[in-house]
Parts: C-alpha cells; sequence; structure tokens
C-alpha cells in the first residue's frame, strides 16, 4: 500500500506535450490544445480541480487560415475613451508577432473564467521548430494535428513525379508554362513569341 | 428549504436487518394529545378505535398515550439507534396517524438524508489508479518528438493522387501477370504447329 502514495504523484503529474501547428487552422488547433491545457483528457477531470497539462506548440509561424481569413479576420480592441477603437486584420498581428495569432486563438477558446490567464502561462509558443532543450526535454507526448499538411510541387522527388500517373496527353500545340530558374524573369508567352517558336521549328 | 441545508450522507449498506430474523427497529411510541381541543379530534378518534390493535398486533413497541392540555397532537417514535422523530399530527385524519404509524413501524431508524452520490464501492479500483503514461505507446520512449510520423493527421480517406497511384500500381501488376501467360500460350502453339507439320 506504500506504493500507493507515490503513484499518486504521477497521477496528479502535469505531463508536456507537443503541438506541430505547421498548415493548421488555429481557431480549430486552439480548441483541441484547451483541451490539453484544462486536463479535460484526462479521466479523473474535474472543473474544481487543477490537473491542466503543458503544451509547447511549434511552427506558429506556418499556421494557415482558409480562404481571405488572413486579411478578413480582425482582432479587435476598445478602450471606451474615443477614438479608442483599434482593428488590426490576423496578416498584421502575424507579421508583428508570429505567436500571436496562436496566442490569441488559445486565449479565446479557453475557460472563460480566472483560470484562464493560468492556463496561458502553460501554453508554450514558438515560431519555428527550434524549442529551447530545457522545455523539449520535458515533452513526452505529441498531440495529433487536425488537418493533413499539403505536400508542395517542390517535396517531390524527380522519381516520384516520373512514376505519377499521367491521366491525358498534352495537344501537341499547347505550350507548358515553364517555371524560370530563380533570379531570372519570367518568359513573356504572347502569340507573337508562339508564331515565332512555330517558325523556329 | 434549499436541497444543501437538508443534511446530506454518502451511500452506505444498512440493509442487513432481516436477514436472519427482523428486528422492528422501533422502540417507543408517544402520542401526546388533548383532551379537549378540536385539533387533536382525529388523535383521539385513533386512540378509542385503533390503538388497541395496534398493541395487541406489536408488543414489542411500546405505545404512550399523553394528555397534554391545548397543545396541537404530536407523535413521537424512538428507535434503537437512538433516533428520535416528532411528527406534528394536526390536521391528520385517524386514517392518516394510522399511515405515519405503520411507516415508523417500518424504517430502520436512520436518518433520512439527502445522498451526495448514488453509488458505493468498497474497492475503487482493481486496475490501479490512473497515471499519465497508462496504456502509453511504449514507442514514445525512444522515438524524437519532433517526428513527423507522431504528430501527422491520419485521414479517414484517401486523396484521389493517392487513388490515382495506387491504380497505376494495380495496372502494373496486371500488365505483369498477362505477359508470361501470353508467352505460354505463344509456346504451345508453336507446337501444336510443329506437331501438325
Amino acid at each position: 500500500m506504500s506504493r500507493n502514495r507515490v503513484i499518486q504523484w504521477s497521477t496528479m503529474a502535469r505531463t508536456w506535450w507537443l503541438f506541430d501547428s505547421k498548415y493548421q487552422c488555429p481557431f480549430r488547433s486552439a480548441e483541441k490544445i484547451c483541451m490539453y491545457l484544462e486536463g479535460r483528457h484526462k479521466p479523473l477531470y474535474h472543473p474544481l480541480s487543477d490537473v491542466g497539462d503543458h503544451v509547447v506548440v511549434i511552427n506558429t509561424k506556418h499556421v494557415a487560415m482558409a480562404e481571405e481569413l488572413w486579411r478578413k479576420h480582425s482582432f479587435d480592441y476598445d478602450t471606451r475613451f474615443a477614438g479608442g477603437k483599434s482593428r488590426t486584420t490576423a496578416w498584421q498581428l502575424h507579421d508583428v508577432d508570429p505567436t500571436k495569432v496562436m496566442h490569441k486563438a488559445v486565449y479565446r477558446a479557453g475557460p472563460k473564467n480566472l483560470l484562464r490567464p493560468t492556463l496561458m502561462r502553460r501554453l508554450h509558443l514558438y515560431p519555428d521548430e527550434r524549442v529551447p532543450s530545457e522545455v523539449l526535454e520535458n515533452v513526452t507526448d505529441v498531440i495529433r494535428q487536425i488537418m493533413v499538411v499539403p505536400r508542395s510541387l517542390d517535396s517531390y522527388t524527380e522519381e516520384e513525379l516520373k512514376n505519377f500517373p499521367i491521366l491525358f496527353d498534352w495537344p501537341e500545340d499547347h505550350i507548358l508554362y515553364k517555371r524560370p530558374p530563380p533570379g531570372e524573369p519570367a518568359e513573356e508567352l504572347t502569340g507573337n513569341t508562339k508564331q515565332q517558336a512555330a517558325k523556329k521549328k | 428549504m434549499g436541497s444543501s441545508t437538508i443534511p446530506s450522507t454518502f451511500l452506505k449498506n444498512i440493509a442487513q436487518n432481516g436477514i436472519g430474523r427482523h428486528v422492528c427497529q422501533l422502540q417507543r411510541l408517544t402520542l401526546s394529545l388533548c383532551k379537549s381541543h378540536p385539533s387533536s379530534a382525529a388523535a383521539r378518534k385513533f386512540v378509542e378505535d385503533d390503538l388497541l390493535d395496534f398493541t395487541k398486533g406489536n408488543p414489542g413497541i411500546v405505545f404512550y398515550v399523553k394528555p397534554r392540555r391545548h397543545r396541537a397532537p404530536v407523535l413521537t417514535a424512538e428507535f434503537l439507534n437512538g433516533y428520535k422523530e416528532m411528527i406534528d399530527l394536526t390536521r391528520c385524519t385517524k386514517e392518516e396517524i394510522a399511515q405515519w404509524i405503520g411507516l415508523m413501524r417500518g424504517r430502520s431508524g436512520v436518518q433520512i438524508m439527502r445522498i451526495r452520490k448514488d453509488w458505493h464501492t468498497d474497492t475503487p479500483s482493481i486496475q490501479g489508479m490512473w497515471n499519465p503514461f497508462m496504456f502509453k505507446d511504449t514507442k514514445l520512449n525512444v522515438t524524437d518528438k519532433m517526428d513527423k510520423s507522431l504528430s501527422e493527421y491520419i485521414s479517414k480517406y484517401k486523396s484521389a493522387s493517392q487513388k490515382l497511384i495506387e491504380m497505376k500500381k494495380l495496372q502494373k501488376q496486371q500488365k505483369e501477370l498477362e505477359q508470361p501467360l501470353k508467352e505460354s500460350t505463344r509456346v504451345i502453339q508453336e507446337k501444336k504447329k510443329a506437331a501438325s507439320h
């Protein structure tokens, strides 16, 4: 029975989680992160007991927003004095501090009571993958992402591109746009150049 | 009266009475009533009509009748465990008094309280107390936490390009299967030709 006393320490211990926010919606991932900050993922959760965990969020610089949200989503504040209203769009805020959008999203998803500031203290935000080792050594588990990270064309290898199924053939006179090597301006593809290319042939 | 003012307790098992033989937990009943006041009319009627029948049927219960001048009729029940309960019998009919007495006779003598939890167990956990590492994959101990395989989203559905790549793979496999077949048929035809010549 003396072991039970020690088991209880690990039961109530705060664990550290890692979340990769690359190409993730900040608002939807904030809901998931908040679950861990409040301790709602634990079977012993109770709103009156303080059982929340730490969450380390990396790649906040690369959070993704749907459609026009970077331009249209705004963070508003009003000092209640004349002219005290302020409106900052998401892209502006992201420009100033790449962790701020995630911070505000989690703050909004958190419980609307006096526990919220202490919960936010347990959220550790990093704009990229560089995390101090004294923080990273505490991490024991990883929170799964909520969305598929899209693959860019550059990330495919030469072999993968070669073996990719071809659904149809281009017509012979179709001119494919070729991406210029970095540093050189793109070649203008007007009607004249097309004719010139045909003549040369 | 709010629920918080009612005394509360946790559920416990006290229903052992009657497993061997039943022992009536009601020890003593005291009915105090006025001889003249109209509020005690029903109590007087009960004493006149039903009291003797009750005492004959329940020899284990002591029944006192206390005349109290110009007081409201009150029934006091005392139990074996020392619990005592008083019931005001004003505006009660004779039948209702009999019902109250019947209720007291059947009770265990434990005070009726609000139960905070409607379940109770002597063994709170057989599998052991939960801890953050319970049912965790041991792979976590040896993998780098920055590894993509841990954080990657697992989709229920395949993407369109993934389906295409799989279809192409299938086609390729089928072609490879068909080729040796064709060759074998050619060999058989040649043999047939040779035989006919």
